[in-house]
């Protein structure tokens, strides 16, 4: 592969982003006040005292939106500036637009607030007690759970918790926009321009056509730009397009980390049923979400929670339900995985549970209930893919699981202050966005006539390396070098209602519109030649290394050639072309349908070693067989499986976001909310790609790979359960991610601080509405 | 912090004056280009008042400029000076996005006032480059693809290039201490630590 022109730019400093764009001429800063309590009536907002402050030009509050107050893709429910009530500590009061960035912040403090305060619900239990829903509940069934727990051996019940999680990515939100003529041209660290430049249209009440929005490329997103860069977006394009100048509002990271959402925090209860030879027969599950003030994304979220409730596992009775909780903290939104990893996390503390209560081998119960070809998910669509068993049986090889596990059992037996820990995670995960609509991309392609490329998609490149495997589509489909095609950035001009970058489909659904859209070229090319060389089937022509074979002949013809030749003949030398992922459906009176393309599998093994001493660990080894269908470029892939993996076992162990009372974020700087280092990283982490199930699989029989290993981070909780249950057999654990080493302390030493089992009052029927 | 300890062999203010020899006249040359640099991008230095007079080497060239006390190294390097590759992230000296080299050491520019730097020599990660040629560690990183995003790769090219200086063949727990202040959030750290071992081979 050839170095990416981006990579250049990157090391030598010159990749610009946001706060990096020379600044025009006469360029505003702004900066945002936020609401000091969780829930409370304004009773007064007075702005004139910092209005007089040097260097500010105008303080901005809800009543100078032209057009629609509010903001949000699937409800519109989230003010863009509160009014008369705010519902989360950091939710936006004013903006404030100065002369410098300092004035613009300073004058913060001369504003005054008067608050009365209201009762605040920070809990997703207690607000769901309240009947605090975003939306109503939902239920997947398959069989009958009911029926079901008499056949059952054994059954097991508990409470799962899973804690929220920071985005982090290292640019803050942030935006630029200025007029251009009568056009508002706004630059956003975004993963959906389209959906920024719609709702800038709706409150600023103009035409989407006078609104460019552009994404040249973001320092990391995860999720956390796919709705959330919206509002920062929408400020300052209503201070551009107000004040005529350009306006430039780019959040510092404790503001960032205040004022935006998280993963959303999930707490769960169980029920999970096997006969005495390890076969799961039911399994019952009722989630409840934080999903913070604001709608967001939490339903979608909440959606794919239930879609993969039951993880790798073929299990003949299922019930599923969920409910997305209003409390008073920031709108939850999306992060890698949306919503899975908390699904996943609960049925894997569950057959934790069930194991140890039988004195089963996990890794055997694991094993003997993965999907086969002919499993049926809960929601109706056939595994049709024998993937699961593929990934873990490959995973039990390569990594010599039996012997490795002994070797275990033989340190954990001479040592007696360090004790080790192994466990395996299997995962499938559903590719395609849930909402049917968004799964459509468009590709715009250039052929100038010097035969250079340029290509335009509505793919945002954030470090996943999708304009990598882009080019390699177009090199691939052209047979020219790669060092030939340009990559625009992301525009709105470019490509017009393009979907959020997001749902792992980035590559998988621009990549197919590229593809026709370079094929569409080539035809016209190749009728080209055969009109030229009197060739009756053009289907005879093909493309091969820069040059024109027919018949696997090579003619005289080199692509630079070609391409002169072609537009002196007015050959169109530009295409435009559209994808939608066929075969969709997805009934949600009966829950039932196929809402993926296909489904990516895998699984990983991890290793642990606890000091049993001071409750800290180590993650030793990592372990990875993934399926990744034939990869589009190995590089990038391998970078998001070591990432993905990184983010999520930084989600079960340290990464730990602490609520006070009053609804503040307590761990809003990065010495109080702690991510993996470099050092934190498995000293030993081997990746092995395999094609398990290449059939029903993307682009070029590719698969996406964004997600799905975040979750085989969830594989470290168990080993790290394991490694204490070494060190004290009857340890009190329990299910409450993340992991820290204080709570490994607390199990280790036997002290218990959480409530009993037997005290925890479950939740597995819903309330009646 | 390791990082920011003084460096015993950083060149005293009078040993920097004689470096540069010829001194202040062929330093207003270099005035003149930096001068013509884009404009500043975050506009903190519209505040005229209590400027205080600071000289220091940046990337080769002398710099010579007026500057309010509380100014640190980046909002310099990045505001004044233009120099946009450095970034800030957490701006509370947590995460290494803005690391520099002060006098061959690496620092974090974020934690240390602009004042600390006089007399001193500071290189940024648009100095590693030799006019159109990439230096060995941005070929390194090019190369064992040791990024993602980006946004963190310049401040982990020059904490790597602080760790080089120091041990110029290091072991791998080295670089591991070396690289810790570095954060990555799309962890693209096993392949880190492979640029850096490839270019201790350069």
């Amino acid at each position: 592969m050839s170095p990416t022109a981006d990579h250049n730019l990157h090391v030598s400093g010159t990749a610009r982003f946001i706060d990096d764009i020379p600044v025009r001429r006469d360029t505003l800063y702004a900066a945002v006040l936020t609401s000091q309590k969780a829930h409370a009536r304004i009773t007064a907002l007075d702005t004139a005292a910092a209005g007089r402050q040097p260097g500010i030009v105008r303080i901005f509050t809800a009543g100078d939106i032209p057009g629609d107050k509010t903001i949000g893709n699937i409800f519109q429910d989230e003010p863009l500036l509160a009014s008369d009530e705010v519902v989360y500590r950091g939710e936006p009061l004013t903006l404030i637009v100065a002369e410098t960035m300092r004035a613009a912040r300073m004058a913060r403090k001369f504003i005054n607030v008067q608050y009365d305060e209201l009762p605040a619900v920070f809990d997703a239990r207690q607000a769901y007690d309240q009947g605090r829903l975003i939306a109503p509940p939902r239920t997947f069934v398959l069989g009958d759970v009911d029926k079901a727990w008499p056949q059952c051996d054994i059954i097991v019940q508990d409470r799962v918790e899973s804690g929220h999680q920071e985005h982090l990515y290292l640019e803050t939100q942030g935006a630029y926009a200025y007029m251009n003529d009568h056009l508002l041209k706004v630059i956003s660290s975004t993963q959906s321009p389209g959906a920024v430049q719609k709702m800038i249209a709706r409150i600023l009440n103009i035409p989407m056509h006078l609104i460019e929005v552009e994404a040249p490329r973001l320092g990391g997103a995860f999720g956390g730009k796919e709705e959330q860069a919206t509002n920062w977006a929408c400020l300052c394009a209503l201070a551009a397009y107000n004040l005529k100048r350009p306006v430039k509002l780019v959040l510092n990271r404790r503001e960032d980390m205040n004022y935006t959402g998280k993963r959303h925090a999930y707490t769960s209860d169980f029920k999970i049923g096997l006969n005495r030879d390890g076969k799961i027969l039911a399994y019952e599950v009722f989630m409840f979400q934080n999903a913070g003030a604001f709608a967001d994304l939490s339903t979608s979220i909440l959606e794919r929670s239930l879609f993969h409730a039951a993880n790798s596992y073929d299990i003949p009775n299922v019930k599923a339900t969920a409910v997305s909780c209003r409390t008073h903290l920031p709108p939850n939104t999306a992060f890698r995985g949306f919503g899975g990893p908390q699904a996943m996390f609960v049925i894997e503390a569950a057959l934790d549970k069930a194991c140890h209560a039988m004195a089963m081998d996990k890794l055997s119960i694991q094993g003997k209930n993965l999907l086969q070809s002919d499993s049926v998910f809960p929601y109706g669509m056939g595994a049709k893919s024998d993937g699961a068993r593929r990934c873990w049986q490959s995973a039990m090889d390569i990594y010599q699981t039996d012997s490795r596990q002994k070797a275990l059992t033989t340190f954990n037996r001479k040592n007696r202050r360090f004790k080790k820990g192994l466990a395996l995670m299997p995962i499938c995960f559903g590719i395609s966005f849930t909402s049917k609509f968004l799964n459509q991309a468009g590709a715009l392609v250039h052929v100038y006539n010097d035969g250079s490329v340029r290509i335009s998609t509505g793919a945002v490149e954030m470090g996943q390396g999708v304009n990598d495997k882009l080019r390699a589509v177009a090199a691939r489909v052209f047979s020219i070098d790669e060092e030939r095609i340009l990559l625009d950035t992301t525009s709105t001009a470019r490509v017009a209602n393009a979907s959020p970058t997001a749902a792992s489909t980035g590559s998988d659904l621009n990549g197919m519109a590229l593809k026709t859209a370079c094929e569409i070229i080539l035809s016209a090319l190749k009728q080209f030649v055969a009109r030229c060389h009197d060739i009756d089937d053009p289907e005879q022509i093909i493309l091969n290394n820069e040059t024109v074979q027919v018949n696997g002949q090579s003619i005289d013809l080199s692509w630079d050639k070609l391409i002169q030749e072609a537009y002196l003949e007015r050959v169109d030398l530009s295409a435009h072309a559209f994808y939608a992922t066929p075969h969709l459906f997805f009934d949600r009176q009966t829950e039932k349908g196929q809402p993926f393309a296909y489904h990516v599998y895998g699984t990983g093994v991890v290793e642990v070693t606890v000091d049993a001493l001071t409750g800290t660990y180590t993650i030793d080894r990592m372990g990875i067989v993934h399926d990744l269908g034939k990869s589009l470029h190995t590089q990038a892939d391998l970078g998001q499986v070591e990432g993905g993996v990184a983010q999520g076992l930084g989600w079960m162990t340290m990464e730990e976001i602490i609520y006070s009372d009053e609804g503040k974020n307590c761990t809003d700087t990065l010495s109080t909310y702690k991510i993996p280092d470099i050092q934190f990283m498995p000293d030993d982490l081997q990746v092995e790609f395999i094609e398990a199930s290449g059939r029903d699989s993307g682009l070029f029989h590719s698969k996406a790979v964004g997600e799905p290993p975040f979750m085989y981070g969830i594989g470290v909780y168990f080993a790290l359960l394991n490694a204490i249950r070494a060190f004290r057999p009857n340890a009190e654990t329990y299910y409450s991610a993340p992991l820290t080493p204080e709570k490994a302390l607390f199990m280790l030493t036997g002290q218990n601080n959480k409530q009993n089992v037997s005290e925890k009052k479950l939740t597995l029927e819903k309330k009646k509405y | 912090m390791a990082k920011n300890k003084k460096n015993s062999r950083s060149m005293s203010r009078r040993d920097f004056m004689k470096g540069f020899g010829s001194g202040v006249v062929g330093g207003s040359i270099m005035l003149q280009t930096l001068h013509a640099a884009p404009p500043p991008t975050t506009g903190t230095f519209k505040d005229e008042s209590n400027r205080v007079e600071l000289t220091l080497k940046v990337n080769g060239k002398l710099v010579q400029t007026k500057i309010t006390p509380h100014t640190t190294l980046i909002e310099l390097i990045r505001d004044k000076l233009a120099l946009t590759g450095t970034k800030v992230v957490c701006n509370h000296g947590e995460c290494g996005a803005c690391t520099v080299l002060l006098d061959g050491r690496a620092v974090y520019s974020c934690h240390m006032l602009a004042l600390d730097a006089h007399g001193k020599e500071v290189i940024t990660v648009e100095g590693l480059m030799q006019g159109e040629e990439l230096h060995p560690l941005q070929e390194a990183f090019i190369e064992k693809d040791g990024m993602q995003c980006g946004f963190c790769t310049p401040g982990q090219i020059m904490a790597a290039q602080g760790l080089l200086n120091e041990h110029p063949h290091p072991n791998r727990e080295q670089i591991l201490k070396g690289m810790s202040g570095n954060i990555c959030r799309c962890s693209a750290y096993p392949k880190i630590a492979d640029s850096v071992v490839a270019a201790a081979k350069k």
